[in-house]
């Protein structure tokens, strides 16, 4: 895997963008950048050339399920891989992600571990 | 309430009389075929229905009044509207800020320490490749010299890095004393929100709008939009909406062939 992987993480709170960014780092990826919602997000990553994208779901402003379905409805980000990291953990809630193209869903409070298998998962298949 | 049920029994028992003593009058005028006192019975009849009916609303209405003056007299509503609530939104921001900043200095002490545990295996690993040269003999004399030198200096910083190791270590406990403060405060709020809590069941059964006893499920039904982000769940949360762990997300991400 390239570990030169531009991504970017979207978070509200700076403590979670900050333990994301590190565990981020110790998995060898140190190219990221940050941002604290969808409104900020969406323009840094349609000029950016992020290659993968960590968010969160419940944000002030554009929320991560709102991002999502920007990423996905926008031609030049359609194919961004796409990891929600949230407290949002209703089964309803996972499949209306699943149904608006997420590639991975993690649920905090999460694992390093578990934040490496995701991540490696979702390269797995997008290099099958 | 005893009172009130004799008041009503008494009431009820005099327009029974009332009503039985009209309809005698209008058989008896039925008989007689006396169609101007017929009317007049009935006339009384639905003056009588229609006086019952507000009475009854004029007592509930006073009841009603009795109540609400009872509530709004309570100084301890408006206490709690001006000062309580108020209150308890500043004790819950700054929870946030001393939970934001106690998070924040745990986690540059932890990559301070990091740094220092990274330098120190750092110098260790470039020692014992040197070392295994020395061992093989492959190092000069000169260059066995410097080695030496290298590991005196390396054990001579042994014992300052533990000492900043173990300084970041009681640092990072420190910053646990967050929980001290924000656990009390949180409490307090606890114990602010129950009060009101008390206080709208009271105006609730008082206004009579809604059952108070309505289930928990029947309230979170209603309110629940699948898009709409809502935040952590509690523990207890119930497990057929809500996903407890990871693992109960892979398993319903891989459901939907994930």
């Amino acid at each position: 895997m390239d570990k030169d992987l531009k991504i970017l993480i979207v978070d509200d709170f700076s403590t979670m963008r900050r333990i994301i960014k590190n565990l981020l780092r110790d998995l060898g990826y140190n190219n990221t950048s940050e941002a604290d919602d969808g409104d900020t997000a969406l323009p840094m990553l349609k000029t950016g050339k992020f290659e993968f994208l960590v968010t969160d779901w419940n944000m002030p402003g554009m929320d991560g399920l709102t991002l999502l379905k920007s990423v996905r409805a926008n031609p030049d980000l359609c194919n961004l891989p796409v990891l929600m990291v949230t407290a949002e953990a209703k089964r309803e809630q996972i499949v209306i992600a699943a149904g608006a193209g997420v590639n991975g869903y993690v649920v905090k409070p999460f694992t390093a571990i578990t934040l490496k298998e995701k991540i490696e998962k979702i390269f797995e298949r997008l290099e099958k | 309430m005893s009172s009130k049920e004799t008041l009503e029994i008494s009431e009820s028992s005099y327009l029974t009389e009332a009503y039985m003593k009209r309809l005698q009058s209008l058989t008896v005028a039925f008989e007689s075929r006396d169609e101007a006192q017929i009317s007049e019975i009935v006339g009384e009849l639905t003056t009588l229905r229609e006086s019952s009916l507000y009475q009854e609303l004029g007592m509930l209405t006073r009841e009603i009044h009795d109540a609400m003056s009872t509530f709004g007299n309570d100084e301890r509503i408006a206490q709690l509207a001006t000062e309580d609530i108020p209150d308890a939104k500043e004790r819950l921001n700054f929870i946030v800020t001393k939970t934001d900043e106690a998070a924040h200095r745990t986690m540059t002490v932890a990559e301070e320490t990091m740094e220092v545990m990274d330098s120190f295996s750092g110098k260790a690993d470039a020692i014992r490749e040197r070392w295994a040269q020395f061992r093989n003999r492959e190092l000069s004399k000169d260059d066995f010299i410097q080695l030496s030198n290298e590991i005196t200096q390396f054990f001579d910083s042994v014992e300052p890095e533990s000492a900043t190791v173990n300084s970041k270590m009681t640092e990072i406990m420190l910053a646990q004393d967050y929980q001290d403060i924000t656990g009390q405060m949180i409490k307090q709020v606890v114990v602010m929100v129950k009060e009101v809590e008390e206080k709208l069941v009271r105006l609730v059964a008082i206004s009579g709008l809604g059952d108070v006893s309505l289930t928990k499920k029947e309230v979170i039904s209603k309110s629940s939009d699948g898009e709409k982000a809502e935040g952590p769940q509690l523990p207890t949360a119930d497990k057929e909406v809500v996903a407890s762990s990871q693992g109960d997300v892979d398993d319903l991400l891989a459901s939907l062939g994930f």
